[in-house]
């Protein structure tokens, strides 16, 4: 009975993140391509939490629903455009883009069914103490990098934007 | 997963726990809010030297249900061209992970909602979302001063998120887990980190002001400002949800988690031999710091949107990642003594006690002198 | 029904989800005009990758949890990316008010 409930809610969530990511797509207004991504990104952190990555499922709910979804609405905000024809929305090599995105995804998908797992599955919600391990001693200069390339975007970002006075 | 009581099946009993859990933390934050906004509205009257509410019920008690019942039974009005679904959709996104986070409050030694091993990620984890509602409210109502606000509140919100945080990971160092249960039971008897730490409790609570838009940071609801900043088209019960029941419910978290990582949750006399007394003593020390909360909201003037980001990037911020960086150092070098990381922190809390007022009184010397030639120079002209 | 290690959605589920997501991103990339929709397509393409990653690492029975370690650094790229990517669209934005890339041809033929 209990043996159900995963593959449901894989498939569940499944459903949600490709129909959320097609609705990015493929959305009649930008707000809701917005709130399409912020809810495949919801649904991606319930991805990880069913592999039992729970830090990772938070760490994705934190950043990504977080701040990256914020940022992004912002961005919406301050470049307003007129309203357009939905036709107005692709561009013009939307035939030859779409047609090899399709054709380059159905074999790439066929071989990734062929992916099986093995060996004992690591515990659930275990992760956090191996991952801090591991970043702040293998990784840690990785780690160092990480912490400088946030600031020089920030940096990057704030003189990008700045009004000249 | 386990058996229910009655042999129920596990998967029924998981359900069950479930829905009990749901309903319980509904009827924790409805109820809190109610008592909460009579005991700000009583407080905020005793200390302006008034009575506050008193008509409604003795001695007022009932005034919250009658505005309850009032702004269930005013008119759902939405303006024509305000997005429906967003609109409609944003008071929810609001309250839902506020909601959410009531479940890994430790209340006491085995009543915890789910014993977490990341509950205080996931915390604030919790915390950042409620942006995403704010600026969809805003955007949804089809209202420059709504849409302003909406921008504004959630740029306060994410820039006070970054010392809040940095505070938590802070006592987190010192006290090893993310789990609430083991942050609580790190600190038996009366030595709690609050001795240890205090000043990452200064700066998590200045923060916690600004996270759950309390005065002085509470520039998004005052009334005088911006019309009523992201609330503008919000009436009836959208408004209570959004304002009052989020607000308060965040405060209730914010001071759970306060009394958790600081003040040592359940911990007090006899809870050894009556487990069940936790309960008591987490809610009177949590309904303390809300008291604190609401003594604050009396006393202190509004900052302006440009101080409040002004202190938190050039004040707040600075000040603890120092304090990150100190209590890092000190316990690397002396793993297991914690008397080094306690006398650096409240040396900290000191200097900012001491300096603060120092650094503002050289400041407003200079202002005086600035102004003070100024107006001389002129008018000797003419 | 379950796999060979016991579990029960296999890793090939995960991973053709994680290839479609991907998919989906690209084309959203090839076939917006948008700009800001573009950068919300590369992030959907940079959730697809994190999938990936993770389900590799948790499933695969090494107990290396390298694949989650660089998950993080991935989260790391993404948020820098967004930024310095919103703030370029806004400076186009800047200088005429369009953020649609079949007009941005300046540095054309």
């Amino acid at each position: 009975m209990l043996d159900i409930l995963e593959p449901l809610l894989f498939a569940l969530l499944a459903l949600s993140i490709l129909g959320a990511g097609l609705g990015v797509v493929l959305a009649n207004r930008i707000t809701t391509s917005a709130l399409l991504m912020a809810f495949t990104f919801l649904n991606m952190a319930g991805m990880f939490v069913l592999l039992g990555a729970e830090t990772i499922a938070a760490f994705q709910v934190l950043i990504y629903v977080g701040a990256i979804t914020v940022l992004i609405l912002y961005g919406i905000m301050f470049t307003p455009q007129a309203p357009r024809s939905y036709g107005l929305f692709f561009q013009q090599q939307t035939p030859a883009g779409a047609a090899i995105a399709a054709l380059v995804a159905l074999p790439v998908m066929g071989i990734a069914f062929a992916f099986h797992d093995a060996g004992p599955v690591g515990p659930r919600g275990g992760d956090l103490p191996r991952l801090a391990t591991s970043v702040f001693t293998d990784f840690a200069f990785p780690f160092e990098i990480a912490s400088v390339l946030l600031l020089a975007a920030m940096i990057g970002a704030i003189v990008l934007v700045k009004r000249e006075p | 997963m386990e058996a229910g009581p009655f042999g129920i099946d596990p998967l029924v009993w998981a359900g069950l726990r479930l829905f009990i859990a749901l309903a319980l933390a509904i009827g924790l934050v409805m109820n809190g809010a109610l008592l909460l906004i009579y005991l700000e509205r009583k407080i905020q009257a005793v200390m302006q030297d008034r009575i506050g509410p008193y008509h409604v019920g003795p001695f007022g008690l009932l005034q919250t249900f009658a505005d309850a019942l009032k702004l269930i039974a005013k008119e759902d009005l939405r303006a024509e061209k305000t997005d429906a679904a967003f609109f409609i959709a944003a008071p929810a996104l609001v309250f839902t992970p506020m909601l959410a986070s009531f479940v890994v409050l430790p209340f006491a030694p085995s009543i915890v909602g789910a014993d977490l091993n990341i509950g205080l990620l996931y915390l604030a984890t919790l915390g950042s979302m409620g942006v995403l509602g704010i600026v969809i409210a805003g955007w949804a109502s089809n209202n420059k001063y709504a849409l302003m606000g909406g921008l504004r509140s959630a740029a306060q919100l994410i820039s006070y998120e970054v010392p809040g945080i940095l505070s938590l990971v802070t006592a987190v160092l010192v006290v090893g887990s993310l789990s609430m249960v083991k942050i609580t039971e790190s600190q038996p008897g009366p030595l709690v980190n609050v001795l240890i730490i205090p000043f990452a409790f200064v700066t998590y609570f200045i923060s916690a002001l600004a996270e759950t838009n309390r005065t002085p940071f509470d520039l998004p609801e005052a009334e005088s400002e911006l019309v009523a900043g992201y609330l503008t088209e919000y009436s009836g019960m959208r408004w209570g949800t959004m304002l009052a029941l989020t607000e308060y419910g965040n405060v209730t978290v914010v001071c759970g988690i306060m009394t958790t990582l600081w003040f040592g949750g359940w911990n007090g006399p006899g809870v050894d031999a009556f487990p069940i007394l936790g309960v008591l003593w987490f809610t009177l020390k949590t309904y303390a710091f809300i008291l604190i909360f609401m003594w604050v909201r009396a006393t202190l003037p509004r900052l302006r949107i440009d101080q409040l980001m002004g202190f938190c990037w050039k004040v707040l911020i600075p000040l603890t990642l120092l304090n990150l960086a100190v209590t890092a150092t000190l316990l690397m070098a002396f793993p297991n003594d914690q008397l080094p990381v306690a006398i650096a922190n409240w040396i900290l809390v000191a200097a900012l006690v001491v300096g603060l007022p120092m650094l503002q009184q050289r400041r407003l010397r200079r202002i005086r002198e600035r102004l003070r030639t100024r107006t001389l120079g002129p008018a000797t002209a003419a | 029904m379950t796999t060979a290690a016991g579990t029960l959605v296999p890793l090939g589920a995960f991973i053709a989800l994680s290839a479609a997501l991907f998919f989906i991103g690209m084309a959203g990339v090839l076939v917006r005009r948008n700009a800001v929709v573009i950068l919300m397509s590369v992030e959907l393409m940079l959730n697809a990758a994190n999938l990936a990653f993770v389900a590799f690492s948790r499933r695969l029975g090494l107990l290396d949890e390298r694949g989650s370690v660089f998950v993080i650094f991935v989260f790391v790229v993404a948020a820098a990316e967004v930024a310095v990517g919103l703030a370029i669209v806004l400076a186009l934005y800047r200088n005429r008010p369009t953020v649609d890339v079949d007009e941005m041809r300046e540095m054309k033929g």
